[in-house]
């Protein structure tokens, strides 16, 4: 049985005064079924525009996204909009993601009425039970967005993701905007709708600890490209890329016991516009030598499952 | 927790509304605490909880209206801040108190060069020529990491962390006493914030700058802070050493915090949140503001305001239930003793 996602050296660039932006380059990975792959990595690295080529809101620019096998990389017209009922997105921004002027039930309804799917008849008990499978008071189904607090928006946008029945959902940051005790509420309704439904996610994330959570699979990227792709578990405990090894060592413990030794990273993330070949982590990497920046890197499947993009993952692990 | 009249900053019963045609938001209610010189004390709550409204209150740059200080005391080295002209406020602002603003990306002027807006605020407290101000300002940029050469620059030719660096470098400049730094880091990547935690800390320890940080994220706190203050619907409901609020904690809602967070060491595959949210500020409950979220409540908790106990030495709670368990357990020891 083929993955229920598979990316296939998907690259998206951009057109920029100073050249081409490499958003995304050469990615490739499969999602299974009821599985849950994390994309983690600093703003900027390309991991939101990844989750946005994939469900078709861009063009991709190279490579190939297969859903259940079929290629819907190009599809368009009718073909799209049935692949729209497949695949579905929540946003980052629970305050800009929903239409201010309309109802909690005209937002959660509009994609059941563009789908079809549904009769006009059956709507109001559809968004009712929605509303019902998220968590929201069926009472404030007139109320507006503006009338309801952060964790409430994110799940007028979660029942708006689910309203088609998709197979496959990117969560573009569904927590970042939310306080801790609203954030873990919104988690715990994510996976559980997981159990119940068998939905796949592909969850979009800086907070590591959060990823780790949710995710059975993560992947790291870097300037637009993976560095390192695992099982969640193995990623914390066999850190194999120096970049993922500083990620990891710069979340500040709240055990107070225990001093934070960020390993240090020089300078922030160079340009993504027009990159040079060769490792695009080099100019900051505590391990860089001569070799790195002359051949590009390749994925490397360096234990079971474990891949990593590093000249010299072997000596510095070794 | 109010005993030491020698105290470097002492806010005493602070109480702030804000107030619209119809509705009016108690943001801050009677929030009294204390710092010693030299010492960092972390304001953590969720948002809306009024940490940003306690520290603008004793910069006193509070829009007002809507905002209205009702009451309270803040005393910087024995001056009643709340009573000194606004002249000499002007003074005090960026020489003895700074602040270091939540978004970079809006806390700058993006039609000055930030070399000008560093050195706006030196001119105008050393009283010292433009030369003078650009060399210092220089200096301030090397020191928080940024190229002198970028002096002339716009803020729109910075990253995000680096803008944060400028505000840092502008709020140091008069070498403050007391920085106000509201989420500093929040809106950073892991790795810049690392980094600008790292040099905060220097350069804390270079000046003996006093500290009120501003964050929701606990890690943070645990990494920088002696004390903490953990704030609810403008109240103190927390205050202890940074032990007494990371290992021992008490109330409920510190509680709950701490195990709604994803942990890296468990593996728990259900998050424990704190149920529903934050009562609205313009309706606040009777008695304790978390009643209505909390699971240990007991019938005092609706009556009347609930006090702020001490339970340990230096560690305060606000917690009717936590109150009544200890005076339990002290009738209990004596009952033994007296056995």
């Amino acid at each position: 049985m083929p993955a229920l996602i598979e990316v296939k050296n998907l690259s998206k660039y951009f057109k920029v005064p100073a050249g081409m932006l490499h958003a995304v380059d050469n990615v490739s990975f499969t999602i299974e079924k009821g599985e849950t792959l994390g994309i983690v990595g600093e703003s900027g690295c390309g991991k939101s525009t990844l989750g946005r080529t994939m469900i078709r809101l861009q063009e991709a620019t190279d490579g190939h996204i297969f859903l259940d096998g079929e290629d819907i990389t190009h599809v368009s017209g009718n073909k799209l909009k049935e692949v729209r009922k497949k695949v579905q997105i929540v946003f980052q921004d629970p305050y800009s993601s929903l239409n201010p002027r309309l109802r909690i039930d005209d937002t959660i309804s509009e994609p059941l009425r563009n789908s079809g799917l549904y009769a006009r008849s059956e709507l109001k008990e559809r968004t009712s039970t929605l509303m019902d499978l998220v968590g929201i008071d069926v009472r404030l189904r007139q109320s507006y967005p503006h009338e309801l607090d952060g964790g409430r928006r994110q799940r007028v946008g979660i029942a708006r993701a689910l309203a088609v029945n998709p197979e496959f959902i990117v969560c573009d940051e569904p927590v970042s905007s939310l306080d801790v005790s609203i954030q873990a509420q919104v988690l715990n309704l994510l996976m559980d709708l997981q159990d119940q439904m068998g939905v796949t996610y592909m969850f979009v994330t800086h907070d590591l600890s959060v990823v780790r959570h949710i995710s059975n699979h993560i992947c790291v990227m870097y300037l637009g490209e993976v560095v390192e792709m695992s099982p969640s578990k193995e990623l914390f405990s066999s850190t194999l890329h120096p970049y993922t090894k500083a990620l990891l060592s710069a979340i500040p413990s709240i055990d107070i016991d225990q001093h934070m030794q960020p390993i240090p990273l020089r300078g922030e993330l160079s340009s993504p516009i027009n990159p040079k070949p060769g490792c695009r982590f080099f100019p900051r990497c505590p391990y860089a030598k001569g070799g790195c920046i002359e051949n590009p890197q390749v994925l490397e499947e360096v234990t079971t499952q474990h891949f990593v993009a590093c000249h010299r993952v072997h000596e510095i692990n070794g | 927790m109010l005993n030491d009249k020698d105290a470097f900053l002492l806010v005493s019963d602070l109480t702030v509304i804000y107030t619209s045609r119809k509705k009016v938001v108690r943001a801050v209610n009677g929030v009294s605490f204390e710092m010693k010189k030299g010492e960092t004390l972390g304001l953590v709550g969720e948002t809306g909880a009024g940490k940003t409204t306690i520290a603008k209150s004793i910069l006193r740059v509070l829009p007002d209206p809507p905002a209205k200080v009702l009451g309270g005391k803040i005393m910087l080295e024995g001056k009643d801040l709340m009573k000194v002209p606004e002249k000499e406020m002007l003074k005090i602002r960026g020489e003895k108190i700074a602040m270091i603003f939540q978004d970079p990306m809006t806390a700058l002027n993006p039609l000055m060069t930030i070399g000008d807006q560093i050195i706006e605020g030196l001119k105008l407290h050393n009283n010292c020529s433009e030369a003078e101000a650009a060399q210092k300002a220089k200096e301030l940029l090397e020191m928080v990491g940024i190229h002198a050469e970028r002096f002339n620059e716009y803020p729109f030719e910075f990253s995000g962390g680096m803008k944060q660096r400028v505000v840092i470098a502008m709020a140091l400049a008069c070498e403050p006493d007391l920085l106000l730094a509201d989420e500093p880091t929040t809106a950073l990547d892991v790795t810049i914030q690392a980094q600008i935690l790292d040099l905060i800390n220097k350069l804390k320890v270079k000046y003996g700058i006093s500290m009120i940080l501003i964050t929701h994220n606990l890690g943070v706190v645990a990494q920088t802070c002696d004390h903490v203050a953990v704030i609810y619907a403008g109240k103190i409901i927390e205050y202890g050493s940074k032990r007494d609020i990371f290992v021992n904690c008490a109330h409920p809602y510190t509680r709950g915090l701490f195990a709604s967070l994803p942990s890296f060491s468990k593996d728990a595959s259900r998050l424990k949140p704190i149920a529903g949210s934050m009562p609205d500020p313009t309706n606040l409950p009777l008695g304790c503001a978390f009643n209505p979220r909390c699971l240990s409540g007991i019938e005092d908790c609706n009556d009347s305001e609930t006090p702020l106990i001490e339970i340990s030495q230096g560690h305060f709670v606000r917690c009717c239930s936590v109150q009544q368990r200890d005076k339990f357990y002290a009738s209990a020891d004596r009952s033994q003793k007296s056995e």
